[in-house]
């Protein structure tokens, strides 16, 4: 795997030209809002003021609806005209971060993991109402065929208050990196492993966690494993025989590597991981200058945590019936 | 009256739940050793096969073959009690790595594809067996609890429940991987 000196060679010899004038374009298109409100918003609460002393209009939901739209009309134009911009970053930067690591690997920035593969993964039992992603990398290292992207699924509660008004809200199920393998051993069923969120004990509790789902308590003997998830299971010797040891060893290590708290499942000889972050992945700065190394190095981090679990976890060990 | 018939009330419910729960927690262990037969039974299937493929490049090793026929003989002639089920089980692991070790030598026989398919079957029964010992493992840790702890262990003793043994885990087993990954071709 590419190690962060090779790629700061990289960035060096390779992308710092690509970046130097995405850069300049990037300035251009601050510099263009910046005009653009300071032409079209300034005047406006101009003319709203003087509609409201001198014409006597008090009306200030009126004058705030007008101001929302020529915001909005603003914000969109440059937003097309971003577009661009948006789409040659991801082309020449996140692409090409992509083949560095891996030629072998493919990218689609507008592609991403789908919502029925992510039901399946039986990680959430919740419905998702909402689902959107990008960034998708595929390929194949050695044996292991995977597929990762960003996503974000959400569901939404309705409430009607005293009055009779419908209030919706929208709740995020799962936001980050969601990761798709082929597993290295045949079998049925799923084995779901869960961030422990409650620490040692509490078995009644952690058993009632799991009362929506098919899956079981399966209570392993790894303490160290014990305290960091909690694993359901359909098929108590299934589980045991997917988490043997030392994957449970592996699977510690990389929970402690990625920094966040990561879920997993196996159904049906796959094997599915996400990786929970709050804040958006792969995406240009506006605000600060791109031409930035540790800029770049989130980029290229983000992407090989993603990349390495295929070799952290030893996917690619098929010494088992299993091609 | 009527409160001494909700305390006797409440003493037998609570009686019932515990002794329920140990029944299912022994029918529980009890299912583990069972599978673990079960996937023993795999692994003896496989040996003739093993037996058959390695033999004729293995000259040194005559005798660890013919032991382990016997062996097998033995573990499927079915009137063994669980104690030499568990005996014999570490003895035929002992010896079927064993095997597995010694073919380092033999190139040839290594890459064989007759060989490498048995060697993953080989492989896959054996992680299936260790999953199924750790499952015994914890049922009978699960049940053995319920038996020493207050409050059950008072019904426990009066229908005379007894603790179970757990399946030691071999120092080899630990090493499985590391052992496995000798072999990765």
């Amino acid at each position: 795997m590419k190690s962060i000196q090779e790629f700061e060679q990289f960035f060096n010899t390779s992308l710092k030209t690509d970046l130097s004038n995405l850069d300049l374009r990037r300035k251009r298109i601050v510099k263009r809002f910046l005009i653009m409100l300071f032409l079209i918003f300034i005047p406006l609460v101009a003319v709203s003021l003087l509609l409201q002393f001198y014409m006597q209009i008090n009306n200030i939901a009126l004058i705030g609806c007008i101001v929302a739209v020529v915001v909005a009309i603003l914000i969109y134009f440059l937003w097309v005209r971003d577009k661009l911009f948006y789409n040659d970053f991801k082309s020449q930067v996140i692409n090409r971060i992509v083949y560095f690591i891996s030629p072998e690997l493919q990218y689609n920035a507008k592609d991403s993991v789908n919502v029925s593969e992510f039901v399946t993964s039986r990680l959430f039992m919740h419905s998702v109402d909402r689902f959107k992603g990008d960034d998708l990398v595929f390929g194949k290292i050695e044996k292991t065929a995977f597929r990762f992207s960003e996503i974000k699924a959400e569901y939404k509660t309705t409430t009607v208050d005293s009055k009779g008004n419908r209030k919706t809200q929208w709740h995020t199920l799962f936001k980050g990196l969601f990761f798709i393998a082929d597993f290295n051993k045949e079998f049925t069923g799923s084995t779901v492993v869960l961030p422990n969120e409650l620490g040692k004990g509490l078995t009644f509790l952690k058993k009632l966690m799991s009362i929506d789902r098919r899956e079981k308590l399966v209570q392993l003997e790894d303490v160290n494993f014990t305290k960091e998830f909690n694993v359901y299971g359909d098929d108590q010797i299934q589980s045991r025989y997917i988490l043997s040891t030392s994957l449970m060893e592996r699977i510690l290590q990389y929970r402690i590597k990625s920094k966040n708290h990561i879920y997993l499942s196996f159904v049906d000889s796959k094997m599915y991981l996400g990786i929970a972050y709050s804040k958006d992945l792969f995406e240009p700065s506006y605000l600060k200058s791109m031409v930035n190394f540790d800029l770049v190095k989130t980029y290229f981090e983000d992407m090989i945590l993603a990349v390495s679990i295929v070799e952290d976890l030893n996917l690619n060990l098929r010494i088992w019936t299993k091609e | 009256m009527l409160p001494f018939l909700i305390i006797v009330g409440v003493i037998v419910i609570w009686f019932i739940i515990i002794y329920n729960g140990l029944i299912s927690k022994r029918n529980e262990a009890d299912k583990a050793f069972a599978s673990i037969d079960t996937m023993a039974k795999k692994r003896y299937d496989l040996i003739p096969n093993l037996v058959a493929t390695v033999q004729q490049y293995m000259q040194h090793e005559r005798q660890t073959l013919t032991d382990i026929t016997e062996m097998r003989a033995k573990a499927t002639s079915g009137n063994l009690s669980d104690e030499e089920k568990i005996a014999l089980d570490g003895k035929i692991s002992k010896a079927v790595s064993g095997i597995m070790v010694a073919v380092e030598n033999y190139p040839d026989l290594k890459a064989s594809t007759n060989f490498m398919q048995l060697q993953g079957s080989l492989n896959e029964v054996e992680e299936q067996l260790s999953a199924a010992r750790r499952f015994y493992n914890a049922a009978v840790t699960s049940y053995n609890n319920a038996i020493q702890m207050v409050p059950s262990n008072m019904v426990a003793s009066m229908f005379n429940f007894q603790t179970k043994k757990l399946f030691e885990i071999t120092e080899q087993e630990r090493q499985n991987v590391d052992v496995k990954s000798l072999f990765k071709s």
